[in-house]
């Protein structure tokens, strides 16, 4: 696949009169699962490119993607980027393409996973629906295996070439008001131990089958390492470097400061083998280990190229999130607290007050209370409004970190006060 | 075109019990212009076909970018083979699809300005226009134009003999303003979603005026109050507001699909059950919803779907009773249906086609009603307009909703302006607690184009619509 790229840049560097530009190629494979109520409903494969050009006359700048490889389609590309920035007015933002750069090496790709076939994950499925049926449950998820292949050239000499693969599997096992999911999604198939998924969602399914009804309230909360992962996505979409300083966001004015909590860090690292790292960033930003948050102080926030220069600081882009876990088991974290909620996961998280840093959300796929140590029965799903910044600042333990997508890690945390403010049917 | 032939061809030979080739070509144009800065100026073309194929009582789909009569032969087979992995693992026989007879027909979104044909100059200076109308506002920070121009160029054919030639289009305009003021952030959007015509719309909406008036409601807004406490309000929301509503607790809870569980590991199930058909009382006797994809410059209005159904309007809540669901040629017959309502729809042409909310909106009050006279009415409450934060339980009862511009009303009079309020309320609260719908001459159309749902995800798009409307009795505060 390099070869083509490479081809398709020297035929781009050959016929581009423009004063700069930025090529950016991702090439993806695919062969996607999808199961339903003990089924298979949705069926796919196939193969894409995606060749993507921005070009600048001086600082008038037009952008061209394509999905096409043939000369006809390049040149079309070319002269529809170059004519749309020749049309264009001035950018006063533009920042020239990135200069030739080192990056580091990276090892994103698993055997394990190119070789996977259709077949293999078919009988995946078949597995995983088997087990449902013995409980006279009804399980849908999703099996995928992805190969991607992404290559950067830029006027200025930025030459880019990484891969990677990706294997995920999940599944939903629902009976009347039970109803549950796990997940694994990471590069390496070979990872993947369907049996301790299975006994996992056994274990879930089997913990939620007393339900009793319980009242929005603040009250402690262990989150899993899936809701957790959303939970803090999102506090990670709002440190944006630009929108801080520019007063719009709850990190104005807060780099170097003490703004989370003691016990909370977050991380981009090389240094966990299952996360993918990718070794530059869409916009060439070439990835460094980097704390974004160090015990509680904010150390670094994304900044796109552009505001470094203006600025005078380092652009800088998130790779991947990791955040450093404890020792505390979930039994542990229950005795620490006279009692309290147990998250699985949440859905349809969205800001609530930008500013404030607040989001709400459900929870989902399980809740369980717990007193005096033990789990009691489970409760229904909760709405929560919550600041995640401030939830740093109430973390009274955490778990060992877990892979919770190919390039997400994260902990069970024990979390005070957490904010549920209402309540739903089931 | 030859490719449609062999595809079907090829299907027929390798023993399809039913197949489909859709050739698709999306053409995006992007310009997003952030406090004076072409952040993206941009054409996206993504061109390709995607084969079903059928066999068994199961779906196999297989994806191609590259045109030749080989790869077209080759994918055809690559479907069937993927089809019959699927056929092992069914219930029972496996899916049945709904009958549909063959058509030859063509389809082209009424426009009579195409975007795609207007110079970049005056788009971009238009833009620029109102970019710089909102920055002129002092506590002004940030000034943003986003305008996506779409379209998508379709040839379908079927083993049922189908022929079809489908263009469609839209253009979708959004201005937002956020002011900062003492410390705190706010901003306010002109956006009614995408509508499927022309530049003639952007004409006739005179966005340097709106300008103002998101710039000036954007400082106003950050220097409003907020209600402290949460307690049992009266709301009036406007069109453009209730479109997202209606979206999250109309829309997504009729879709056949989430109703059979299809979509139970991700999107979301629904609470609509087949029983509850023809006798759950979703909402109040005013409460009318109906599923129209005829609906002149609806998003979802493409003369057929992508099963090749022809597009149709329903009632989907009628005189406030579940009625019926927007259904597929898969989905329908699960609960016994005949013929499908002609929902079925892709985003690129390497999306397999899932069951889509249709155009779907709240038919106005049948007794004369202006806005004003429904404010006038109202002793307390607040009226929202805008659409703002949003968030639902998957199987589509609880919700919470903000809001982008607020007003108390007290008295039957707009009081104050207001920030960061929200609402909680569920089904069938909701609904049922509607009493008053504006006239026919103040609905207004919202489009969504960015509906996210199934695995992989795709983006739908589809016009809701509704006249201002009163709820009685919801649950509404300040946020934190």
């Amino acid at each position: 696949m390099k070869d083509q790229f490479e081809k398709i840049a020297a035929y781009v560097k050959k016929h581009v009169k423009a004063d700069d530009y930025n090529l950016r190629i991702s090439a993806k494979d695919s062969h996607e699962t999808r199961f339903a109520q003990n089924a298979i409903t949705q069926h796919i494969a196939g193969a894409n490119i995606d060749i993507d050009l921005e070009v600048a006359f001086a600082d008038k700048t037009g952008r061209c993607s394509i999905n096409q490889t043939d000369e006809t389609a390049l040149s079309n590309m070319i002269r529809s980027a170059e004519d749309m920035a020749i049309l264009n007015q001035p950018d006063p933002e533009y920042v020239e393409s990135a200069v030739k750069q080192d990056y580091p090496k990276v090892q994103n790709t698993s055997e394990a996973t190119l070789k996977l076939a259709p077949e293999q994950m078919v009988e995946i499925v078949k597995k995983s629906i088997a087990n449902g049926e013995t409980r006279q449950a009804t399980v849908s998820g999703m099996t995928e295996k992805h190969s991607i292949q992404i290559f950067n050239s830029a006027k200025n000499g930025f030459e880019g070439y990484h891969e990677l693969t990706e294997f995920d599997h999940s599944m939903t096992m629902k009976k009347d008001h039970i109803e549950t999911k796990v997940s694994f999604s990471g590069k390496d198939f070979a990872a993947f131990d369907l049996d301790q998924e299975i006994e996992q969602l056994n274990e879930q399914f089997t913990s939620l089958g007393n339900q009793q009804s319980f009242e929005a309230c603040k009250i402690p909360v262990i989150l899993r390492p899936a809701a957790l992962a959303e939970f803090f996505w999102f506090m990670m979409w709002m440190m944006n470097r630009r929108q801080s300083d520019e007063g719009l966001t709850a990190f104005t004015d807060q780099i170097g400061k003490k703004f989370m909590g003691d016990k909370f860090s977050l991380m981009s690292t090389f240094t966990i083998p299952e996360l993918v790292a990718a070794p530059y960033s869409w916009d060439t930003i070439v990835s460094e280990e980097t704390y974004w948050v160090k015990n509680g102080v904010v150390e670094n926030m994304p900044c796109p190229r552009y505001w470094a220069k203006l600025k005078n600081l380092k652009p800088a882009a998130p790779f991947n999130v990791y955040v450093p876990g404890g020792n505390t088991t979930e039994e542990e974290m229950m005795k620490m607290v006279p009692k309290g909620l147990i998250v699985n996961r949440f859905w349809y998280i969205r800001p609530v007050d930008m500013k404030a840093g607040e989001l709400t959300g459900m929870t989902r796929d399980g809740v369980l209370y717990f007193e005096d140590g033990k789990v009691k029965h489970a409760v229904n799903n909760l709405r929560f409004n919550e600041i995640p910044h401030d939830v740093t600042r109430r973390l009274l333990a955490l778990g060992k970190s877990v892979l919770c997508d190919s390039s997400v890690m994260v902990p069970t945390v024990l979390v005070d006060n957490f904010n549920f403010v209402d309540t739903t049917t089931f | 075109m030859k490719y449609l032939d062999i595809a079907m061809d090829a299907a027929r030979s390798l023993g399809a019990d039913y197949a489909d080739i859709r050739i698709q070509k999306t053409t995006d144009q992007v310009i997003y212009l952030h406090n004076l800065s072409l952040k993206n100026t941009s054409t996206d073309i993504t061109d390709g076909y995607g084969i079903r194929v059928f066999k068994d009582g199961a779906w196999g789909f297989a994806h191609c970018n590259k045109f030749s009569d080989d790869q077209v032969a080759a994918t055809v087979k690559k479907a069937m083979d993927i089809a019959r992995l699927s056929a092992q693992v069914k219930k029972g026989a496996g899916l049945t699809l709904a009958a549909e007879r063959s058509y030859i027909a063509s389809y082209q979104t009424p426009v009579k300005c195409d975007p795609f044909q207007l110079s970049l100059k005056e788009k971009v200076d238009l833009m620029l226009e109102v970019n710089r109308m909102m920055l002129n506002y002092e506590g002004t920070k940030q000034a943003v134009f986003y305008l996506l121009m779409h379209k998508d160029e379709k040839l379908f054919a079927s083993t049922l003999g189908t022929r079809l030639d489908i263009t469609t289009q839209f253009i979708d305009p959004m201005i937002t303003a956020t002011a900062v003021v003492n410390g705190d952030s706010q901003s306010r959007t002109f956006d009614e979603g995408g509508r499927a015509t022309g530049w003639e719309w952007i004409s006739e909406l005179d966005l340097a005026e709106k300008a103002k008036q998101i710039a000036e409601e954007a400082l106003i807004k950050v220097k409003a109050e907020s209600l402290k406490e949460e307690k049992r309000r009266t709301l009036i929301l406007d069109p453009n507001h209730l479109g997202l509503t209606m979206h999250e607790s109309v829309g997504h809870a009729t879709e056949l699909d989430r109703v059979l569980g299809w979509e139970a590991d991700f999107a979301g199930i629904s609470f609509a059950t087949p029983e509850k058909l023809g006798n759950y009382k979703y909402g109040s006797d005013i409460v009318n919803f109906v599923g129209d994809n005829t609906l002149c410059e609806g998003l979802a209005s493409a003369g057929f779907d992508d099963d090749g159904v022809p597009n149709q309007r329903w009632f989907i809540i009628k005189d406030g009773i579940l009625n019926e669901y927007g259904s597929t040629r898969d989905t329908a017959p699960q609960i016994g249906l005949v013929h499908s309502r002609g929902c079925s729809r892709a985003t690129y042409y390497f999306n397999q086609p899932i069951n889509r909310i249709p155009n779907l909106y709240l038919l106005p009050g049948k007794e004369e009603l202006t806005p004003a006279q429904l404010i006038a009415d109202t002793e307390e409450g607040v009226y929202i307009q805008g659409r703002g934060s949003f968030s639902i339980d998957q199987h589509r009862v609880n919700f919470q909703f903000g809001g982008d511009f607020f007003w108390e009303i007290k008295n039957g009079k707009l009081h104050r302006p207001l920030k960061k309020i929200l609402y909680k309320s569920c089904n069938p609260e909701f609904w049922n607690s509607c009493d008053a719908i504006c006239d026919e001459r103040f609905w207004r159309p919202f489009g969504v184009v960015n509906c996210g749902k199934g695995q992989p995800s795709q983006t739908g798009r589809m016009t809701h619509g509704a006249a201002p409307a009163r709820f009685r009795n919801i649950r509404v505060g300040g946020s934190q």
